[in-house]
C-alpha cells in the first residue's frame, strides 16, 4: 500500500517543498514584524514545528489505527502542551 | 499583491498544508496493513526486526531460585483435562472408573497427586464443565451472529481432523521415530555457524516470522508422557540437542477482535506447515528432527525455549513476549541433533515493564493473571507470576463461541502487541535503551489513560458481560455485512 508505493517518496517530497515555502514566508513575516531572527531562534522555531508535527502525527496515527478516542486524548493532551510551549517560544522569539 | 506578500501568505498556507499532510500521512501509517506486525516481507528474513545485539545477555531474564524440575504432562491443562475426560467417559486405559463421590482420594495417578496438590483446580474442572454445558445451550442464540468467525476458525482448525495430520505424529521411541527418513548420505556441514544461518533462512522461507536456536535443557522436556511411546517416565533422548524455535503472529484484524472473532488455529495451522516442512528439510540434509507443534503435540515446553533462543522474555501473562510481535507470538519448535550455534537470550526490559504494567491482569475475564508486583511463586525451581490455568480454561468455555476456542485477551491487550508503524516502533526502540525508565513510565501512563479497555467481565456473554471484543472486528468477520441474519 502507501508505505511501499511510488506515492510515498513523492508525498514526502511535497511535504518538504511546502515546509520550505513555509519557512520562506515566515522569514518575511518576521522581517515585516521587525523581529530580528538569530540562528538559535530559527532552531527553536524548527524544534517547535517538529513537536507540533509529532503531536499531529501521533494523534492521526492512533485515529488511523481505529483508536479514535486515544487519538483525540493524545491530541488534546499534547496539543495543549505544545500550544503553551508555543506561546512561551513566541515571547522569546518576538523579543526585538 | 506583490511577490513578498504572496510569499508570506503562500508560506502560511504551505505550513498548514504540510501539517495536514503529516496528519494524513500518519493516518495512513496507522491504517496501513503493512503495519501489521509479522505480516510484512519476512520470508527473506528482512523486515521489521528488532536489533537484539545491544540487549544480548548471558543469563535469561527468568529467575532460577531452586533446582529446576521437569514438568509432568498433567501440569499441562489440556493433557490433564483430556485424561480426566477419558476417566469420566469410562475410557481409562486400565479400565479404572470413577465418579465425583469418590473425590480426589479415589482418582487414579497421576491425577490424584496433581489434584491433591491443587484442590482448587479440581473444583474449577467441574465449573468449567458447567460453563461449557451452559454455553452449548446458548450457542444457538449466537450462531448466526458469529457465523463467519466460526467458519473462519473451523477452516483454520481443519488440519486437526482426519488421518493426514501434518506433520505426522511420531510413532515409536524417539531414537527410531526422529530418524525416520533421515538421509543416510549427508554432505559434511561446513560448520555449526553455517548450520544455524541456513536453518534460519529456510525457516523464514517457509513462513516463520521469528526464528531462534536454543540448547534443549532437561527442564524444558515434559515428563511422564512421550509422544510415540505413551505414558512413561523417560530420560531426555541424547539426540535432542538443539531446538529450532520459530514464531508466527495471528492474523492481525481478528487478533484485535478477540475473544469471539479471534482464533488460535490460524497461527497454529501456519506453525504446523512450517514445522512439518522444516522437519522434512532437516531430515533431507541428514539430521534427526521432531516437530513440537500446537495445539498439543509437544514434548518440549515452548516459552522457555523461546526465551533461551533470544526471541523475547516471559510476560506476566505466562507467555513469550517478543519485541516485534509482543504477545501476538505463537511458537513451535523442532528438536534435532544438527550441530547449531545457540542464540543468546535478551534483556530488552520486557520483564521489568511487566512489573509495572498489569494491563493483562486487569483485563483478564477470569482473573487468572497475578497482580503481584514482582513474581513470587516458585514453580519447578523458577520464580514466576502465577497463572491460574484452570480458571482461564473456564473462561474459554464461557465465551459465546461454538466451543472452547480460546481467549487471547491477555495477548491482544499487551502494550507490546502494537502495530509496526512509526509511533509504536519509536516506543519499541527507545524504551529498552532508556536506563532511567522515564520512557516506559510515560508509555504506560499513555497506555492506561489514552486507550479504552472494555473491562474484564465485558468479554463474557450476558448476564456476566456483553460479548465485547478488545478491538473492532473486521468487516469480513461480521456475518451481518454479508448475510441476512
Ligand atoms: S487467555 Fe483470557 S482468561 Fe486466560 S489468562 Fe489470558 S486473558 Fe485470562
Ligand atoms: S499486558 Fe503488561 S503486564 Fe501483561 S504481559 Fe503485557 S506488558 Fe506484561
Amino acid at each position: 500500500m502507501f508505505e511501499y508505493s511510488m506515492i510515498q517518496p513523492l508525498f514526502w517530497m511535497a511535504i518538504g517543498l511546502l515546509t520550505a515555502v513555509f519557512f520562506l514566508g515566515l522569514r518575511y513575516w518576521f522581517q515585516d514584524l521587525k523581529i530580528r531572527m538569530y540562528w538559535w531562534k530559527w532552531l527553536v522555531v524548527a524544534i517547535w514545528l517538529i513537536l507540533l508535527a509529532v503531536t499531529l502525527g501521533g494523534a492521526f496515527t492512533l485515529i488511523g489505527e481505529n483508536e479514535p478516542k486515544a487519538g483525540v486524548r493524545f491530541l488534546l493532551f499534547f496539543g495543549i502542551i505544545i500550544l503553551l510551549i508555543g506561546g512561551g517560544i513566541w515571547k522569546i522569539v518576538a523579543r526585538k | 499583491m506583490n511577490r513578498r506578500k504572496f510569499l508570506k501568505y503562500a508560506g502560511l498556507a504551505s505550513g498548514s498544508l504540510a501539517m495536514a499532510g503529516v496528519s494524513a500521512g500518519s493516518f495512513m501509517a496507522g491504517r496501513s496493513k503493512d503495519s501489521y506486525t509479522g505480516w510484512g516481507r519476512t520470508p527473506y528474513g528482512k523486515d521489521q526486526f528488532f536489533n537484539r545485539t545491544p540487549f544480548l545477555v548471558e543469563k535469561p531474564t527468568y529467575q532460577i531460585v531452586g533446582k529446576p524440575e521437569r514438568i509432568t504432562y498433567v501440569e499441562n491443562i489440556f493433557r490433564r483435562n483430556s485424561e480426566f475426560f477419558r476417566l469420566l467417559m469410562n475410557r481409562h486405559p486400565d479400565g479404572i472408573t470413577w465418579d465425583k463421590s469418590q473425590g480426589i482420594e479415589g482418582l487414579p495417578e497421576p491425577l490424584k497427586t496433581y489434584y491433591t496438590n491443587h484442590p482448587s483446580a479440581f473444583e474449577e474442572f467441574f465449573r468449567m464443565r458447567e460453563k461449557a454445558r451452559e454455553q452449548r445451550t446458548n450457542w444457538p442464540k449466537y450462531k448466526d451472529k458469529y457465523h463467519l468467525a466460526d467458519a473462519w476458525s473451523t477452516a483454520h482448525s481443519s488440519f486437526l481432523g482426519g488421518p493426514a495430520l501434518f506433520p505426522a505424529e511420531p510413532s515409536g521411541p524417539p531414537e527410531e521415530a526422529d530418524f525416520k527418513g533421515v538421509n543416510p548420505n549427508p554432505l559434511p556441514l561446513k560448520s555449526p555457524e553455517h548450520g544455524s544461518k541456513l536453518i534460519k533462512k529456510i525457516a523464514h522461507s517457509f513462513g516463520a516470522t521469528l526464528v531462534g536456536i536454543a540448547r534443549i535443557k532437561k527442564e524444558w522436556v515434559y515428563q511422564g508422557s512421550l509422544r510415540g511411546v505413551g505414558r512413561v517416565d523417560f530420560e531426555v533422548p541424547e539426540h535432542w540437542k538443539n531446538a529450532v524455535v520459530f514464531a508466527v503472529p495471528h492474523e492481525w484484524e481478528s487478533f484485535y477482535a478477540n475473544p469471539v472473532y479471534g482464533t488460535s488455529y490460524d497461527a497454529y495451522s501456519m506453525l504446523r506447515f512450517i514445522s512439518g516442512k522444516l522437519e522434512v528439510f532437516i531430515k533431507e540434509i541428514g539430521y534427526s528432527a521432531r516437530s513440537h507443534v500446537p495445539p498439543g503435540q509437544y514434548d518440549l515446553i515452548m516459552p522457555p525455549l523461546g526465551i533461551d533462543a533470544g526471541l523475547g522474555e516471559l510476560g506476566r501473562n505466562g507467555i513469550l513476549i517478543t519485541p516485534e510481535l509482543g504477545g501476538n507470538t505463537r511458537l513451535a519448535a523442532i528438536s534435532t541433533d544438527m550441530p547449531l550455534i545457540a542464540d543468546k537470550p535478551i534483556d530488552a526490559g520486557i520483564n521489568k515493564f511487566c512489573k509495572k504494567c498489569k494491563i493483562c491482569a486487569d483485563e483478564c475475564p477470569s482473573g487468572s493473571i497475578s497482580f503481584d508486583d514482582a513474581p513470587k511463586h516458585v514453580i519447578r525451581g523458577f520464580k514466576r507470576w502465577k497463572i491460574d490455568q484452570d480458571k482461564c480454561y473456564t473462561a474459554w468455555n464461557s465465551f459465546a463461541t461454538s466451543h472452547a476456542k480460546g481467549c487471547r485477551i491477555c495477548l491482544a491487550v499487551c502494550p507490546y502487541s502494537r502495530k509496526n508503524n512509526w509511533i509504536h516502533t519509536l516506543a519499541r526502540e527507545v524504551d529498552p535503551r532508556d536506563p532511567t525508565g522515564v520512557t516506559s513510565k510515560a508509555m504506560l501512563e499513555m497506555q492506561k489513560n489514552f486507550f479504552d479497555y472494555p473491562g474484564a467481565n465485558e468479554y463474557l456473554p450476558p448476564p456476566d458481560g456483553n460479548n465485547k471484543t478488545f478491538g473492532k472486528p473486521p468487516d469480513w468477520l461480521l456475518t451481518e455485512e454479508w448475510f441476512d441474519v
